[in-house]
């Protein structure tokens, strides 16, 4: 059962996966939003873990499986991040302005994302070597990302920030996959609104996150 | 497990930090002063604020190519402008000798011009602010390591962070820069923050990194607490003034001492970092809520407000500095009558009363029975109001003052128990190996506690600790 206002959406050629993945982003937006106020898991910002969701969605519509996204996902995550870093070392000796070091660090991180689709296909990882250009352009993107925070806070911060990012990338794909979710959006799309709803909760909330319990540890102990 | 859910409450986390007191008290216009540093050590110096000497700025690469770089003094600093982290800083100590336009950096290695004229490309590239948007690059002068801080500092400047709002240095910490950090005091890289007792500025514990906690310096004996931080006062008044000056109303001073020119002033932070509680032992939450509202007069008072708010960590120097005794609310003291008596009693030291009593039986005990039983003999009008009470008052002291040699003064004393008048008698106390002289009023105390009450008026020498 759709809601009248997803079916009239439908019905005037905008197709149903678009539509979901379009309600599905507010969701999404909130639960990041809620890990950084709440749980007090940083990531890069709000920008960066939506699109890797949205990336890891698109891999899992085109391998067809939750886990082929992750895989796949994680597979293209990791290579993108471990590239870049490297690749950052190197070019260190060679003292470059900030703007064209970043151009060649992106330009050998997709070169090696060829490399490992091109090696997916090889060894019949259809699912990999099929993945289509969006998914991995955002990856790439992300390496621009990771440079500035490992020029600004150290290579440490940047790892310890891509992790988080993987991870609350990996549990926003998992809600956003779940069916129930899918079709209580579809049922009922004003559910947007309950997440804006919380949003304003999130953005007034002055309470300790929970990782600041943990930092504070010493001094809550120190009664 | 409840104790520990209340000390969570006096903990300032980033949602407060940034929704209570960043958002609300830092306007954007502060916000914009403090990101730059050109700009805020201007209107410091303008105000009076000592601050490192500027000795010239880039501000293109016009200005870039054209700079004369043996203009350049033996010592300095290269920063960004609108750098964040202590990251682009650049810091030589000395000219290498017999070569062109060579520097020294504290590790040794060697800065040549064209590194400068790299680092500087990309400063003016915006490599480092905050934003990524073309910036400045400037050079200041060197501020020159106190001796005070020698021992405790692996090749950097200590400073000392403090924290102001509502124009009351609120918690302070010392920072100072190790192997790990290389020779930044910024805590995020490894470097150390001491928490120092407001009111003294003497340093209590200490935390390496964002929550390590440490007794000495790495790698030595030298215990991190105890350090005396020279100049004190004057680092808390700097830290306010600049608070009134930049208009950020939560605000985190850094102040370094140079060598030659004492406290100088190094930056304006709009955004300070939580580890400072880590350094203190110590939530901010409930220290920001305790001075939110004060009216602080000038930054002398804030100053005097810190010491006795969240001073005390030390309390024998707070003594000291402050030439007050702190005693509590019930005291021991020897109380001295006529004629050598003496007697030891508790006191109650009551900040609500304005002068001093004593009970009747006890100023039997001290020799005062004599004038109480004069006292005892006048003939008191009954109904005393607060109207006519001057009139009664100034009558009795005619009257009968010179009837006995021992009855100093007569008093009224308005109480919610009614009016009573009372004789006064001169006695002598010792409270705290303190001396104190005063007249007391004697009054019937039989049904309470304490044989003694002590009042404001002889409270000068004093601080109370509830």
């Amino acid at each position: 059962m759709y809601s009248p206002f997803v079916e009239f959406a439908v019905s005037q050629g905008v197709p149903l996966g678009t539509v979901t993945l379009i309600l599905m982003l507010p969701i999404v937006v909130m639960i990041i939003a809620f890990f950084r106020q709440v749980v007090g898991i940083k990531a890069f910002g709000i920008y960066t873990p939506a699109l890797i969701i949205f990336a890891f969605l698109a891999i899992k519509a085109e391998s067809g499986s939750f886990w082929g996204g992750i895989r796949y996902g994680t597979a293209i995550f990791g290579t993108v991040i471990a590239v870049g870093t490297i690749t950052r070392i190197l070019l260190r000796q060679f003292r470059l302005l900030y703007l064209p070091r970043v151009a060649i660090v992106i330009s050998i991180v997709s070169l090696s994302t060829l490399l490992m689709l091109i090696f997916g296909g090889m060894t019949q990882r259809t699912g990999l070597a099929s993945v289509s250009i969006f998914p991995i352009l955002i990856m790439i993107t992300l390496v621009e990302k990771f440079v500035a925070v490992q020029i600004d806070k150290g290579k440490k911060t940047a790892i310890y920030l891509s992790i988080e990012t993987l991870f609350i990338s990996m549990i926003g794909y998992s809600i956003a996959s779940w069916s129930l979710l899918i079709v209580y959006l579809q049922e009922y799309p004003w559910l947007v609104f309950v997440a804006i709803f919380i949003n304003v909760l999130l953005g007034k909330w002055t309470g300790l996150r929970l990782s600041e319990f943990i930092r504070f540890k010493k001094i809550i102990k120190n009664v | 497990m409840f104790k520990a859910y209340l000390k969570s409450k006096s903990i300032l986390g980033m949602n407060s930090r940034n929704l209570r007191f960043i958002r609300s008290h830092n306007l954007k216009k502060a916000k914009r002063l403090a990101d730059n540093k050109l700009k805020s050590k201007k209107l410091l110096k303008k105000n009076e604020i000592p601050v490192p000497k500027l000795i010239a700025k880039i501000k293109n690469r016009k200005n870039l190519d054209s700079f004369n770089f043996a203009s350049l003094p033996n010592s300095f600093v290269l920063k960004p402008n609108m750098g964040l982290g202590g990251e682009g800083i650049l810091v030589v100590y000395g000219r290498k000798k017999n070569a062109h336009n060579v520097w020294v950096k504290a590790d040794k290695s060697l800065v040549t011009e064209d590194d400068l004229r790299n680092q500087i490309r990309n400063i003016l590239d915006g490599s480092f602010s905050r934003t990524s948007i073309p910036d400045i690059a400037f050079f200041e002068d060197r501020v020159k390591l106190s001796k005070t801080f020698k021992p405790y500092s692996f090749r950097g400047i200590p400073d000392i962070r403090v924290i102001v709002y509502n124009n009351v240095p609120v918690m302070a910490m010392l920072r100072l820069s190790t192997k790990e950090s290389e020779g930044k005091a910024n805590l995020q890289l490894g470097g150390i923050g001491c928490g120092i007792d407001m009111a003294t500025g003497t340093t209590t514990s200490a935390v390496q990194g964002k929550s390590r906690i440490i007794e000495n310096v790495p790698n030595s004996r030298l215990s991190l607490s105890g350090i005396r931080i020279p100049n004190w006062d004057q680092i808390l008044e700097l830290a306010v003034k600049s608070q009134q000056i930049s208009g950020l109303g939560f605000l985190g001073a850094d102040i370094t001492i140079d060598r030659e020119m004492g406290p100088v002033f190094l930056e304006l932070n709009a955004r300070p970092g939580l580890s400072i509680q880590v350094a203190n032992m110590e939530g901010l939450l409930t220290r920001l809520n305790r001075v939110e509202g004060l009216k602080v007069k000038s930054a002398k008072h804030g100053v005097k407000l810190t010491k006795n708010l969240f001073g005390g960590a030390i309390e024998e120097e707070l003594e000291e500095i402050s030439g007050k005794r702190v005693i509590g609310v019930v005291e021991k003291i020897k109380l001295f009558g006529k004629n050598k008596k003496e007697e030891e009693i508790e006191a109650k030291i009551d900040t609500g009363a304005y002068s001093t009593s004593i009970d009747e039986e006890l100023a039997f005990k001290i020799g005062f029975g004599e004038v109480l039983d004069y006292f005892k003999k006048i003939e008191k009008p009954k109904d005393v109001t607060r109207e006519n009470g001057q009139k009664i008052m100034e009558d009795l002291k005619n009257k009968y003052l010179k009837g006995h040699k021992d009855l100093l003064d007569i008093d009224i004393v308005y109480s919610s128990s009614g009016v009573t008048i009372r004789p006064k008698v001169k006695i002598r106390f010792i409270m705290d190996k303190e001396i104190v002289i005063t007249r007391a009023n004697i009054i019937k105390r039989e049904n309470l506690k304490y044989s003694m009450i002590i009042g404001r008026k002889d409270l000068k020498k004093f601080l109370v600790e509830v």
